[in-house]
């Protein structure tokens, strides 16, 4: 038997810093073990200050992205500003749970900036259960080794440097673990 | 020997309930264990439940389904009750259960007793059982409050799947008493059997014969 | 004709569109991903003068303990709380519908009872029970949410017990979860009714209301301790609300019984940096302040 997210595979982690958050994902695309791509996105700009990055099944992340696109847009247009990060992870989470009973194979996770620079990081499970941590969060077959390398990397209070390098290396020393991701890695501080 | 106590299964009453009419009123027995599986989910729970001022039930089966077949009947006696300007009789409520419970007989795992007191027919005991059947219980004379109580005891001895405490509820023209047996205070019905120390003590008595394999 | 297919935002319930792709990768072998759930230790118990709630703060998927500190203690109205156990997602959306339909319940009721009582009422905790059993009862147990529900209402306090197929109890202590074994034992050895002092003296009310409430406060972190330390799918810390009467008390990690003790104080240093490929600075949108009033627009 096969795992659904072992099809494409994925590693992505999201760390707080001081007044500054990054987010991270490898850039492999693969059809179980054979490599499809090598400069996947994985992670997107939903606005200046939210990013969203999705793991899992590539599919349903493209389908879900541009839903979730779309409601934002829709949001902009009516109340004329941009998401929080706290309501656009309320929205995920509502998008997912629609389909309890039949998910989108995707576990999401999103890092923003909220009101006075103040760092938000979150993920989910594929029907949206949130969690909301305050150091850092992770997704993707390469998970299981990202919690390990982020639990001892992690400090309080990085500047944007420190926390690129210790994001940069815990994604690295990560993959190189997991033969479903790898080939680098895309790191956004913001 | 199978461990896997099954402690998420839907909760259900494996159960002993009880009704009986005599002389004048009708009285309603019941056992207080909820299971889920092998655990005790609730050792003192009431399966004894009110519809009207005059008509209780005793249910069994899935705790979910005959708590939602009686919220639904005490709605609809309740409504029924004001339409009338009078009290519903047992008929009507024993009626309305049979119809959720045919109308629904492939969603639903509950069998009920209905029993109460109106001022028509005087005690009455209904009957429902799994498939939605209405049947009318018989008529019984003596003092049935000490057999009631006595019937779910032994029940309780012998049932693994029953216990805890007795529940027991007398609707009459005078109105309702409600009654409640601890279970420490219940007869254990194990006279029969000699009180025995350790599997030694049989092996070494005369008689019985030891059990051979 | 072409019809229209733009989803549209307000929309509610539930979407089966990806079932029976789901249900043909699964038939395929390939298996769907684990939800996160909360093998918890949930309970909750009457004393003198309320209720009190206790949870862990264990969440998992699989085996992982995806989160270390979560909260299980979900608010419903400014007098009742309840505690979740479950597939997370499930307790988290339920609570949520509730607190929704109780908002709306209330707006109803209190404009109607506003000209008798002149304020709006407390929600009871029966009618937040009801609206919980009614959805998981409508949804045959495949929402799997087992619920502690504890308040105090015009009524009293009151505790009841939520299982996933709808069924409920209500009892004077309650425990939920995959550690209720454990911290059942705990309750059925060492409750009592009240969990008071024999014959208070009036003027120490106060004093000796404290020591009740910290005696059942004691009670429940034990009962959650045994949870934490016995069920592998409970762990962390212990949260705690105390709801009275006159107010509550979120207490959020009463009790941190398991402290990182392996944190490095000198942090790590990476002598050789990352190789980076690559950098792109994107400058933020500047915020634009509009004043308002002036002549600035006209009609």
């Amino acid at each position: 038997m096969m795992q659904i997210f072992e099809y494409n595979g994925s590693a992505l982690v999201a760390m707080v810093g001081k007044n500054c958050f990054a987010i991270a994902s490898d850039r492999r695309l693969g059809v179980q073990l054979q490599t499809i791509a090598t400069d996947f996105q994985r992670i997107s700009k939903i606005h200046d200050r939210v990013f969203l990055g999705l793991s899992g099944l590539a599919t349903d992340a493209q389908t879900l992205y541009h839903r979730l696109v779309f409601r934002h847009k829709l949001y902009q247009l009516r109340e004329e500003r941009d998401m929080k990060p706290e309501t656009f992870a309320n929205l995920v989470s509502a998008l997912l749970y629609e389909k309890r009973f039949g998910p989108y194979f995707c576990q999401p996770v999103i890092a923003g900036l909220g009101d006075e620079d103040k760092p938000f990081i979150c993920t989910m499970d594929s029907i949206g259960a949130k969690e909301l941590a305050k150091d850092f969060v992770v997704a993707g077959t390469a998970s299981e080794s990202l919690y390990g390398a982020c639990e001892s990397m992690f400090k309080e209070d990085m500047e944007p440097e420190e926390l690129f390098e210790t994001v940069s290396q815990a994604l690295l020393s990560s993959v190189d673990r997991d033969c479903l991701s790898g080939w680098g890695g895309h790191v956004y501080v913001v | 020997m199978d461990l896997d106590m099954n402690v998420n299964a839907p909760h259900s009453m494996g159960t002993t309930i009880i009704g009986v009419t005599y002389n004048g009123g009708v009285v309603l027995g019941a056992d207080s264990r909820t299971s889920t599986g092998m655990y005790v989910a609730n050792r003192a729970s009431d399966k004894i439940t009110q519809l009207t001022d005059n008509v209780y039930v005793c249910r069994s089966g899935s705790a979910a389904d005959s708590q939602i077949v009686s919220d639904y009947v005490r709605y609809f006696l309740h409504q029924h009750t004001i339409q009338l300007g009078q009290p519903a009789t047992v008929k009507v409520a024993a009626n309305l259960i049979r119809l959720l419970s045919y109308n629904n007989k492939n969603m639903l795992q509950t069998g009920l007793i209905v029993g109460g007191w109106d001022k028509y027919e005087g005690g009455k005991i209904y009957g429902i059982p799994l498939g939605g059947t209405l049947v009318e219980q018989p008529f019984a004379i003596g003092d049935m409050h000490q057999l009631v109580v006595k019937a779910v005891s032994l029940a309780i001895a012998r049932d693994g799947a029953s216990g805890g405490v007795v529940r027991t509820v007398v609707i009459n023209s005078d109105g309702v008493t409600r009654n409640f047996y601890p279970g420490d205070k219940l007869q254990l019905w194990h006279d029969e059997l000699e009180p025995q120390n350790s599997l030694l003590d049989i092996l070494n008595a005369p008689s019985p014969e030891p059990m051979n394999i | 004709m072409s019809k229209s297919v733009i989803e549209t935002p307000p929309k509610g319930g539930f979407s089966f569109d990806l079932c029976k792709r789901n249900e043909m990768l699964s038939k395929k072998g390939v298996n769907p991903p684990s939800f996160r759930k909360t093998g918890t230790t949930i309970v909750g118990l009457i004393f003198q003068d309320g209720v009190i709630l206790g949870a862990d703060t264990r969440a998992t998927e699989g085996p992982i303990v995806c989160d270390k500190n979560c909260e299980k203690i979900h608010y419903m109205a400014p007098n009742i709380y309840c505690c979740g156990a479950g597939t997370a997602a499930d307790t988290e959306a339920v609570t949520a519908i509730v607190i929704l339909l109780c908002l709306c319940s209330d707006m109803v009721s209190s404009q109607l009872q506003l000209h008798r009582y002149h304020t709006g009422r407390e929600s009871r905790v029966v009618t937040a029970l009801t609206l919980l059993k009614r959805h998981l009862f409508n949804y045959q147990g495949y929402v799997s949410a087992a619920l502690v529900l504890g308040g105090v209402d015009v009524t009293g306090p009151h505790l009841h017990t939520i299982y996933p197929h709808g069924s409920t109890d209500t009892l004077p202590f309650a425990t939920m979860g995959s550690g209720s074994l454990a911290a059942m034992a705990v309750f059925e050895s060492k409750y009592r009714e009240g969990l008071t002092v024999s014959s208070p003296i009036p003027f120490f009310w106060s004093l000796i209301f404290l020591f009740q409430r910290n005696e059942g406060i004691e009670l429940v972190t034990e009962a959650i301790c045994s949870g934490i330390f016995n069920d592998l799918g409970s762990g962390s810390n212990v949260d705690i609300c105390v709801i009275t009467k006159g107010g509550k008390e979120y207490l959020r990690n009463h009790l941190q019984p398991n402290p990182r003790t392996y944190t490095s104080s000198k942090g790590y240093s990476f002598p050789k940096k990352t190789e980076v490929l690559l950098t792109k600075i994107i400058p933020l949108k500047e915020k634009v302040e509009i004043i308002e009033g002036g002549d600035a627009m006209e009609e």
